[in-house]
């Protein structure tokens, strides 16, 4: 009989064992479509045998944990892999929105027959479009001066001032969109960072009772990679099992506590930056999505930005110092053709534009139909200028363009590089930590026979105690 | 290798959105015509693009230009035509008139002729351009007219005051390439344009020796006809010829510059085409391709998304 109670127990073990087992199928299959989920694994063991006089004799199975199936490299290398793909996120959206306030497009007629369509024209509000005007009306008021080429020309000087005016406030106000985005990053991340010690505490209190936190590793994965997509960091994991988080030296989540969070703060030029909120630390990002609108904002937007007023203040002197020595058909001479000395502020004469008849055309204060000053102003076109790299107006303005459409282009690249790596990493950890049904319904079979056939065992258990039972009685 | 579940679908999501991604982008490219519309679809092509379509826009400006002096060249010629029949009839007269055989009384008539000669050379000199008013031959000091005469109690010219000067505007015609179809009306200096009426380099002062002329005709003094009056009538004779080949030269060279500019434009409107537009046969047959590959990933996935083990399950 004592063999028997012995079997009945063994196949109590094993019932008990493959439900757990089974248990582990449904939650796996439930969170089959759940962000962020790992597989879990149930560890079976066989439990300990017992000595006999015939030797040891086993005593079934038992469950020795239930496991998480992760792969700590794969999660490292997605972290760091978010911290490239949020920086060049970041720069793409900051130079995208340039580009759109830039206007500078080309635009098509559409296509017709043959290998090549009809061609490219720039859009009417580019700066490309309207400096070329300027100089194409001083040439046409040096053919024919009169009152109406002279209106043409103070026309296309406000145009090309507003342009002016139009992209530096367009370049001013992303500045201070890409601010406000840095600050709410910061907070996202002071959110996360807060939620992976309160995670870090939760978890080592259920691992200090014997159980396993797997939902909540799960968890703090999914908040170390959204943080890593914000900002770089490093973990490091120490003695006693807890995570730390560091972002550029600076250690701001030891184990259960937060020791630091993120601020925004004015270095004194509008351009804010990031440090550490009470230790006052000033950090030196190397990647996240915070860096690269830091980067976009502070390299390539303003290189543009200052590149864009030096165009803007030579253009202005290179025609002011022909204009003004020229003499209008009264004879006053000295007056300005355009005012200001970047993007910012560069304005047409106000005098002239209320009365373009007081053109300065004329390099002799008698020779009132003296065009000299047309023609020296719309020569500006083709002249090369020192102030800009000796390049001509249009060709510097060309190179700003370009500029800005390599770092755009650069952005939109590795934008496309990084999601491919990051896909190929999402799609390796997946094949690591990922649900798949078809396993999961094989091990469900599996599992479901072990139990019958353990029942089973217990029915037979059974028919052979009430046989001993039997023979007594009988 | 081991395949979740999941990884069907995001693997799929992500082809899709890289096929469709892929055929906006040609179906934008087909529709525009341009392969390059926005500076970061090609930085390069759309810098060089750019400097294209300036100098686009300034060959066609220098058109505008050209054809502005071509009507202008044009307007000089008919006064040069008509000052070209002026010098010929004076000349007629000079040689006519230091005959011996001449009585006062033809002389007088002749006189008179050479005051109708006046009268027109003046009203050449006056001439202002139809097209924008400005007088043609009163250098840039055009706000008014340039030549004022005075004239005795008969209405007869007996000076005649020049009030413009002797420069001339410049037009761009070119890149750095100027010119001009204005002469000036006096150029007494010696160098610079030379001057339509008074001329110093060349000898020439027509309404001075038509005034000349007039006076020894209404005096008598057939000898100064002879030796002085028709040579300085031959000097204006041969400063109109001069006059009338250089606007011929000017016209010749209008002609040049809009052929230049005309043939620029069809060269830069192919250069910019080059760079910006889109290689229609090429883009098509891409399209076609992305559009393949966008409905074998649909078929597929819609296949294999549908079975798992549980369709086999009973």
């Amino acid at each position: 009989m004592v063999g028997l109670f012995n079997t009945l127990d063994l196949a109590k073990r094993s019932l008990q064992t493959q439900e757990t087992a089974i248990q582990v199928t449904g939650q796996n299959i439930a969170n089959v479509n759940t962000t962020g989920y790992s597989r879990q694994t149930v560890n079976i063991t066989e439990s300990p045998d017992v000595q006999t006089p015939v030797g040891s004799e086993g005593t079934g199975t038992e469950v020795a944990g239930i496991d998480q199936v992760v792969s700590d490299l794969l999660n490292s290398q997605i972290q760091s892999q978010n911290s490239t793909s949020g920086y060049w996120t970041g720069q793409q959206t900051a130079l995208q929105s340039a580009q759109n306030g830039l206007d500078e497009f080309l635009n098509g007629s559409g296509a017709t027959t043959g290998t090549s369509s009809s061609s490219a024209s720039t859009t009417d509000s580019g700066l490309s479009g309207q400096l070329s005007a300027l100089f194409n009306a001083f040439s046409a008021l040096a053919a024919s001066p009169s009152l109406s080429t002279e209106q043409a020309a103070v026309a296309a000087g406000q145009s090309v001032t507003s342009s002016f005016n139009q992209i530096s406030s367009q370049l001013g106000s992303l500045k201070s969109t890409l601010n406000s985005s840095l600050t709410q990053n910061v907070a996202s991340a002071n959110k996360l960072l807060s939620q992976i010690a309160g995670l870090n505490q939760q978890i080592s209190s259920t691992e200090a009772g014997g159980g396993t936190a797997n939902s909540l590793l799960d968890q703090r994965e999914q908040d170390l990679e959204n943080l890593s997509q914000l900002v770089n960091i490093s973990t490091s994991t120490d003695s006693s099992g807890n995570l730390d988080v560091s972002i550029s030296g600076q250690m701001l989540v030891a184990g259960r506590t937060q020791l630091d969070s993120l601020q925004t703060y004015d270095p004194g030029n509008g351009n804010l930056l990031v440090q550490t909120a009470t230790g006052g630390a000033d950090l030196t990002l190397t990647g996240g999505q915070m860096q690269g609108t830091i980067d976009a904002r502070d390299g390539t937007l303003a290189t543009m930005q200052s590149n864009l007023d030096t165009l803007a203040s030579n253009l202005a002197s290179s025609v002011n110092s022909i204009y003004s020595a020229g003499y209008n058909s009264s004879g006053a001479t000295g007056g300005n053709f355009f005012n200001g000395t970047d993007a910012s502020d560069l304005s047409v004469s106000q005098s002239l534009a209320n009365d373009p008849s007081t053109f300065q055309l004329s390099a002799s204060a008698t020779a009132t139909g003296d065009n000299s000053v047309a023609v020296n102003l719309s020569n500006l076109a083709s002249t090369t200028q020192s102030g800009l790299n000796s390049q001509t107006f249009g060709n510097y303005y060309g190179s700003i363009v370009a500029n800005l459409g390599n770092g755009l282009s650069n952005a939109n690249t590795e934008v496309t590089n990084q999601s491919a790596v990051g896909e190929m990493l999402s799609q390796q950890r997946s094949s690591v930590s990922g649900v798949s049904l078809d396993e999961e319904l094989t091990n469900m079979m599996t599992f479901q026979q072990a139990y019958e056939a353990s029942a089973q065992v217990v029915t037979t258990v059974n028919t052979l105690m009430g046989d001993t039972l039997a023979m007594k009685t009988s | 290798m081991r395949i979740a579940t999941n990884s069907y679908s995001d693997s799929m999501l992500n082809q899709f959105n890289t096929l469709a991604a892929q055929q906006y982008t040609l179906q934008n490219q087909v529709s525009t015509g341009l392969s390059v519309q926005a500076p970061s679809d090609d930085p390069t092509a759309m810098q060089n693009t750019l400097s294209d379509i300036e100098q686009q826009a300034a060959q066609t400006q220098y058109s505008a230009n050209i054809s502005t002096l071509q009507t202008r060249a044009t307007s000089v010629d008919s006064v040069l035509q008509s000052l070209q029949t002026v010098v010929s009839q004076a000349g007629e007269i000079a040689t006519s008139a230091g005959s011996a055989t001449n009585s006062q009384s033809d002389l007088n008539n002749y006189a008179d002729q050479v005051n109708t000669l006046i009268n027109q050379v003046v009203n050449d000199a006056n001439t202002k351009d139809p097209s924008t008013g400005q007088y043609l031959f009163g250098g840039t000091a055009s706000g008014s007219a340039p030549f004022s005469t005075t004239t005795d109690a008969n209405g007869n010219v007996t000076a005649v005051t020049y009030n413009g000067n002797s420069t001339v505007n410049q037009t761009p015609i070119g890149a750095g390439l100027t010119t001009t179809a204005d002469i000036p009306g006096v150029n007494s200096g010696s160098n610079g344009a030379r001057g339509l009426i008074t001329d110093s380099q060349s000898g020439a002062d027509l309404l001075n020796h038509l005034i000349q002329l007039r006076d020894d005709l209404n005096s008598g003094d057939t000898t100064a006809i002879t030796n002085t009056d028709s040579a300085n009538i031959q000097k204006d004779q041969n400063n109109v010829a001069y006059q009338v080949a250089n606007n011929g030269i000017t016209q010749n060279q209008l002609t040049n510059a809009s052929t230049f500019a005309s043939s620029s434009n069809t060269n830069l409107t192919q250069m910019i085409s080059n760079s910006s537009s889109a290689n229609l046969m090429n883009v098509m047959v891409e399209l076609n391709q992305a559009q393949t590959a966008y409905q074998a990933a649909l078929e597929s996935s819609a296949k294999i998304m549908q079975t798992s083990l549980v369709n086999y399950l009973s």
